[in-house]
């Protein structure tokens, strides 16, 4: 599903995020990325969305080298990808529902099927009864689940989250990772990244592990 | 297909709905877009109105030719197949110079002063009609005519009219140029106001990409605003000429009878609007691509 052949990526300046990284992720699965902050784990997220591109090595999503597809081309891509960002990345110039329909729309659906599927999501994250609440005025628990629920109602077969977890007290972190390990039951594959061994614990799943932009074990 | 068409629903939509949103941000940069657009407008119509009148009278140029006091009958004979030969002359009118002194006579108020005269000092003529207005032309046939044995003198009438048309000429390059001018004036302010669009709506721009929105999906609803801008813009420019034209119908009714031309109505036409809003409608497109497109890059670098 997801492959990646000695990837490295290299930021303009010179830092060197990952370096020479190889590993699968099969279709179905489910793994978590660990390791210390700036081990390279966003960047390996990113590379793995198409939302960045690798300098060095190939990314393969779905069969489709990335590095080989036109802008236009990766940014379909990203449609059938639901991502989870760390900072959520909400917008605060609208309600939850308008912020969840924004892939909808982009695609083009139809605005009683993009209602419908809306809804399905927000209340998949438990958000239904506030959508017409601005992101604002939610908790970070809530705000977080709002991105999931975002990342999920174009219904991606892959789903990609960036440290799920990171600022929320242990109680809303079981809720959210007990959302992913529901959408990994119903054959969703799940990429997360986190350096919470209370979170791994729960998850029980593949263990990948960076340290400097390379593997650690696997 | 209807995704495709969906999505340009929706870009339109989203467009409008920010013009609607911001109606006194919006209604002046509109007015000052129409006010630059009026302005080759107005001089369009304006120099059409001159090219009418000047036309008009330039049509068929008169010359007359005067012979000299002493030419026989026989020799203004010969004169006036001489005349009628030129493929040019439309039509030529003899006036003998009893004629001539009769009309003079009894159209003015010399006839005391020509009764104290003791020979007619009037010569005979020709009123010859020219079919071309183009002033070398003319000025050929009138050398040609003054060498014409016992032709005293030619006196091209309407040379003004061809000056009329010359400084028509030069106007219509003063605003040919003025206009592109101002096009390209008004394709810059509406991309700055998309600039600022963009600053404003950043980070939509950046969430819409990274959830998969093409280059085009993040353009289309800037395109279309703009497009709107300048067509709304058009509209209104149109609307000021209208008014304009309303206002000077009354001095254009006293002004047009002096030169013996019908009205012409100062004004635009329904196929010209038209073309007007069409024209400002992709001003305002070129200009928000342009715009967006910079924009974009500057984005897109920032990652």
């Amino acid at each position: 599903m997801i492959r990646f052949s000695t990837v490295s990526k290299r930021y303009p300046g010179g830092h060197e995020a990952l370096r020479g990284v190889t590993f699968d992720v099969a279709s179905g699965e489910m793994v978590a990325i660990t390791g210390h902050s700036g081990a390279g784990k966003s960047t390996l997220l990113k590379l793995a969305a198409g939302l960045e591109r690798a300098s060095g090595g190939s990314v393969v999503v779905n069969g489709q080298n990335l590095g080989a597809l036109g802008d236009t081309a990766l940014a379909v891509l990203r449609r059938r990808i639901g991502f989870v960002f760390q900072d959520h990345k909400l917008l605060f110039d609208r309600s939850a529902f308008d912020n969840v329909a924004l892939p909808l729309r982009i695609a083009g659906f139809a605005r009683d099927e993009a209602a419908r599927r809306v809804r399905a999501a927000l209340d998949k994250v438990g958000l239904l009864p506030r959508e017409k609440t601005n992101p604002v005025a939610l908790s970070g628990g809530e705000q977080q689940r709002l991105c999931i629920a975002r990342a999920i109602v174009n219904r991606p077969s892959i789903l990609i989250a960036d440290e799920p977890t990171g600022n929320l007290d242990a109680d809303y972190a079981r809720a959210i990772l007990d959302l992913f390990v529901s959408f990994h039951q119903v054959g969703v594959t799940v990429l997360l990244s986190t350096h919470d061994e209370a979170a791994l614990e729960r998850l029980a799943c593949r263990r990948v592990a960076l340290a400097s932009g390379a593997l650690a074990a696997a | 297909m209807t995704v495709w068409l969906r999505l340009h629903a929706l870009a339109l939509a989203d467009a409008a709905g920010r013009l609607a949103r911001q109606p006194f941000a919006s209604g002046f940069s509109i007015l000052v877009l129409a006010m630059a657009l009026a302005l080759p407008v107005l001089a369009a119509v304006a120099l059409r109105s001159a090219g009418a009148v000047a036309s008009r009278v330039d049509t068929d140029p008169h010359v007359n030719v005067f012979l000299a006091l002493d030419a026989t009958d026989e020799e203004a004979k010969r004169v006036g197949q001489a005349l009628r030969s030129q493929p040019s002359v439309s039509s030529v009118r003899f006036v003998p110079r009893a004629q001539a002194f009769d009309e003079l006579r009894t159209t003015t108020h010399l006839a005391e002063l020509l009764a104290s005269l003791d020979h007619n000092p009037l010569p005979d003529a020709y009123t010859v009609r020219v079919a071309t207005s183009d002033p070398a032309a003319l000025a050929a046939l009138r050398d040609t005519w003054s060498r014409l044995p016992k032709v005293d003198r030619v006196v091209a009438d309407g040379e003004w009219a061809a000056r009329l048309a010359g400084w028509i000429g030069f106007g219509r390059t003063v605003t040919l140029l003025g206009g592109g001018f101002l096009a390209l004036a008004i394709a810059f302010m509406v991309a700055h106001l998309i600039r600022l669009q963009v600053a404003t709506r950043r980070d939509e721009v950046e969430v819409s990409r990274l959830v998969g929105a093409t280059n085009w999906d993040v353009r289309r609803p800037f395109l279309y605003f703009g497009l709107l801008e300048g067509a709304l813009a058009g509209l209104l420019a149109v609307g000021f000429v209208q008014a304009l034209a309303l206002w000077t119908q009354g001095q254009m009714q006293v002004l047009a009878p002096v030169y013996g031309v019908e009205l012409q109505a100062f004004s635009v036409a329904l196929p010209e609007a038209g073309v007007i809003v069409a024209s400002a409608a992709l001003l305002g497109w070129i200009g928000a691509r342009i715009a967006v497109g910079l924009e974009l890059k500057g984005l897109a670098g920032r990652r």
